[in-house]
């Protein structure tokens, strides 16, 4: 019914239009008549360029979309997988070097539970799991007396005057060490495996490694591998307080130690110097008890030597005494007045010389006499 | 600093020994005096410290 197609028409009235006029306009008819929406599909031919642009289809059962997501959008993003069902939020535009109609998104939701961030953590944590950097046998034990604590985290956040503050009520003897790193945005990956990097190379007895709370996206930098990895790989065990308690990053899986917040760390990182100087106090009082016992040990032993020599004296003297006693016996025996007491008497003169013989007593000889119970004057008749 | 927990872990041993052996005075007098010269130096790292903060500036700027 219609008129039949003069195919010479336009181009007689108005000239044939040249290819960019027609991509031209047809992008015009496209912005003015489709406003950004938010379109869902099946994402299709996933590729991330160098630049870190994104290039993919968005399909459906009966047709599809081209798109393109530039890298000052999707810095944040994990990046999407093929099949991945998602939603996007686009400008419909028109790709005027290829002639293809195409959607510029600005914004990419995974519809599955927890999203895109969710699959990439899950991701990331089995690819961890299997390098076995999760099992619990790897944690360290902290320094009971660290020296050197390092921190890495942002050099203006509320999460470094928390440690600063804490280390330098708890444990002042230790020196601080502080990496400051960006711990979000773009660079946030690079600058904090930079950070951590140094610091392998440091003598740190701890690290930590601490972040403020903030949203999923903010929080990503310690959710990615590479961080887990570098965090895995330090020298020195490894206290993570990244973001609130709830949210647990990959960080905080690798880390000798999950802290609930930055303070909560450094109290983990530190002994109480109050109760090490009390722990002091008690040695140096046991230190002073164990002398004193030592020396009365010692003492005592000496007393106990020197009983065992006056008793070892005594016994000798006893054993003396009795010898005496024997020898006296038989002294006795043998002495001159038992001699006497038996009837005997022995003369003597004045002079006390023992007369024995008859030429010793001429007539008129004056003695004494000794017999047993005292002496008597006699002269010879 | 020398090592504070090598410090302590020293201390606790002197104190252990001189506890538990029958030590002669001599060797318990040694002891003695080595604790208490290790309590003095560990007294003193405990007391005079302030804490140090030292920034290590980023040197190298990520890309």
């Amino acid at each position: 019914m219609g008129q039949p197609l003069d195919i010479f028409a336009a181009a007689s009235a108005e000239g044939a239009w040249t290819v960019s006029e027609v991509t031209k306009r047809a992008k015009h008819v496209i912005e003015a008549g489709l406003p950004p929406l938010w379109v869902r599909g099946e994402i299709t031919g996933f590729k991330a360029w160098r630049s870190g642009h994104w290039y993919f289809s968005l399909r459906d059962k009966t047709a599809q979309l081209r798109c393109v997501m530039f890298a000052k959008q999707n810095f944040r993003l994990p990046p999407p997988t093929d099949g991945m069902q998602v939603f996007v939020f686009a400008r419909p535009s028109m790709y005027e070097e290829k002639g293809e109609f195409q959607l510029t998104v600005t914004e990419l939701l995974s519809t599955d539970q927890g999203g895109l961030w969710k699959l990439a953590f899950e991701k990331a944590k089995a690819a961890l799991t299997k390098d076995g950097l999760l099992d619990p046998a790897r944690k360290r034990r902290l320094p009971p007396f660290p020296r050197r604590i390092a921190v890495v985290t942002s050099p203006d956040g509320a999460a470094l005057r928390d440690i600063e503050a804490v280390v330098g009520r708890r444990w002042p003897v230790a020196e601080l060490i502080v990496v400051p790193a960006q711990v979000q945005g773009v660079k946030a990956e690079a600058s904090v495996c930079s950070a951590l990097n140094r610091i392998s190379r440091l003598p740190v007895d701890v690290l930590i490694v601490a972040r403020g709370g903030g949203s999923v996206e903010d929080l990503w930098a310690f959710n990615s591998e590479r961080v887990a990895r570098a965090v895995a790989a330090m020298p020195m065990p490894v206290i993570s307080a990244i973001g609130h308690e709830t949210d647990v990053t990959l960080c905080d899986l690798v880390a000798d130690l999950r802290a609930p917040t930055p303070s909560a760390a450094a109290e983990a990182a530190t002994p109480d110097r109050a109760e090490v100087i009390a722990q002091c106090a008690v040695l140096g009082q046991r230190l002073a008890r164990a002398l004193r016992i030592a020396s009365r040990h010692v003492v005592e032993r000496l007393d106990r030597s020197g009983d065992r020599l006056v008793r070892a004296m005594e016994r000798k003297l006893e054993q003396s005494g009795a010898l005496l006693t024997a020898h006296g016996a038989r002294l006795d025996a043998l002495s001159p007045l038992r001699v006497l007491a038996r009837g005997y008497a022995v003369a003597r003169d004045t002079d006390g010389q023992v007369l024995k013989r008859v030429a010793q007593l001429p007539a008129g000889k004056a003695f004494r006499l000794r017999v047993t119970d005292g002496e008597v004057n006699g002269r010879v008749q | 600093m020398a090592e504070f927990s090598k410090q302590l872990e020293r201390l606790e041993a002197i104190v252990r020994r001189l506890e538990s052996e029958d030590l002669d005075l001599d060797e318990a007098l040694k002891l003695f005096e080595e604790g208490i010269e290790r309590l003095r130096v560990a007294r003193q790292q405990l007391t005079q410290a302030e804490l140090k903060v030292k920034k290590v500036l980023e040197i190298e700027s990520p890309s």
